[in-house]
């Protein structure tokens, strides 16, 4: 089963990746708790999916397991995935231990 | 030349497309020159050839300004090219301008999602494509999320940030845009309904003492 801490790495290049792109002030810092997509987060839509697009990629490659983060299991969900770092990688190890 | 109040207003949950007018020349020509924008081909130099630029814009082009519900507009997107026989069309002149002010909107997803309904279902068009510069890499990922595919490399064909860049060209046809498109842009609309996890400072704030 995949680990919270790997997970969070795969999230942490994803971000790093989006800042590359990203004015100064306006780079997504890399802590558990940054706040993602939602009122009062740092991203919005189109970097949020270049965030998803990335993790995607990352956890299929090197955690050899498929995970979609936009499909109904993940809207469905009573708290956003999107939340911040931390519930991302929640969402994603959970994902991955199930099947 | 375009007659903006011919145009129809696209209302979503979250935002509105509305159409473009010259008295949008100063706000969007701004918009232009923010950092966000420097991987769009060149516009106007002047907010008066801006306004011209609107001014002179085909009737069968449907030029938006994306604005919230409260009418703070925060955006531009457009439907140009329209060929009505073949029904194919181009989407483009996409830019976020405010930021600050689209915070917490999914207004890229609904705004496209109002378009691409425009475009396939009102003028039932069975094609839309456009070009990215290849440096462009969000926009990249973003159209391909969104089910577009990679049809082409036109080759040093952009002039953008002070060098030659390729042109990604992209397209989608109807049934993709069904299959693939719709979902993701409301999966993501969906994702700004959900409530959100407590940040950790305003959990301790709101802790007692």
């Amino acid at each position: 089963m995949a680990s919270q801490a790997a997970v969070i790495e795969i999230i942490y290049r994803a971000l790093r990746s989006l800042n590359e792109e990203l004015e100064e002030e306006k780079r997504v810092a890399l802590a558990p708790d940054t706040r993602l997509f939602g009122p009062d987060a740092s991203l919005d839509s189109l970097s949020l999916v270049s965030v998803i697009v990335d993790v995607e990629t990352a956890v299929a490659d090197e955690l050899g397991r498929a995970v979609s983060l936009t499909d109904d299991t993940a809207m469905t969900q009573d708290v956003s995935p999107f939340s911040n770092v931390t519930t991302l990688a929640n969402y994603i190890v959970k994902q991955l231990g199930q099947g | 030349m375009s007659n903006a109040c011919d145009k129809p207003t696209l209302a979503g949950q979250f935002v509105d497309l509305r159409p473009l007018t010259p008295d949008d020349a100063e706000m969007t020509f701004a918009w232009r020159q923010g950092a966000r924008a420097i991987l769009l081909n060149q516009g106007a130099q002047t907010i008066e050839q801006q306004r011209n630029w609107i001014a002179g814009r085909s009737a069968s082009e449907y030029n938006f300004i994306i604005e919230t519900k409260q009418h703070q507009p925060i955006g531009m997107l457009s439907l140009s090219g329209i060929d009505a026989v073949n029904r194919v069309g181009e989407p483009g002149r996409f830019l976020i301008g405010d930021e600050a002010a689209a915070a917490g909107l999914p207004a890229a997803a609904e705004a496209m999602k109002l378009l691409y309904a425009l475009a396939f279902d009102t003028l039932k068009l069975r094609r839309v494509w456009g070009v990215v510069a290849s440096e462009n890499r969000r926009m990249i990922k973003w159209q391909t999320f969104l089910g577009m595919t990679q049809e082409g490399r036109l080759r040093e064909h952009l002039f953008i940030n002070d060098r030659l860049q390729d042109a990604v060209v992209f397209g989608l046809l109807d049934g993709e845009y069904r299959r693939v498109t719709l979902p993701r842009l409301e999966s993501l609309i969906a994702a700004a309904r959900l409530p959100v996890a407590p940040s950790a400072s305003s959990a301790s704030s709101a802790s007692p003492e």
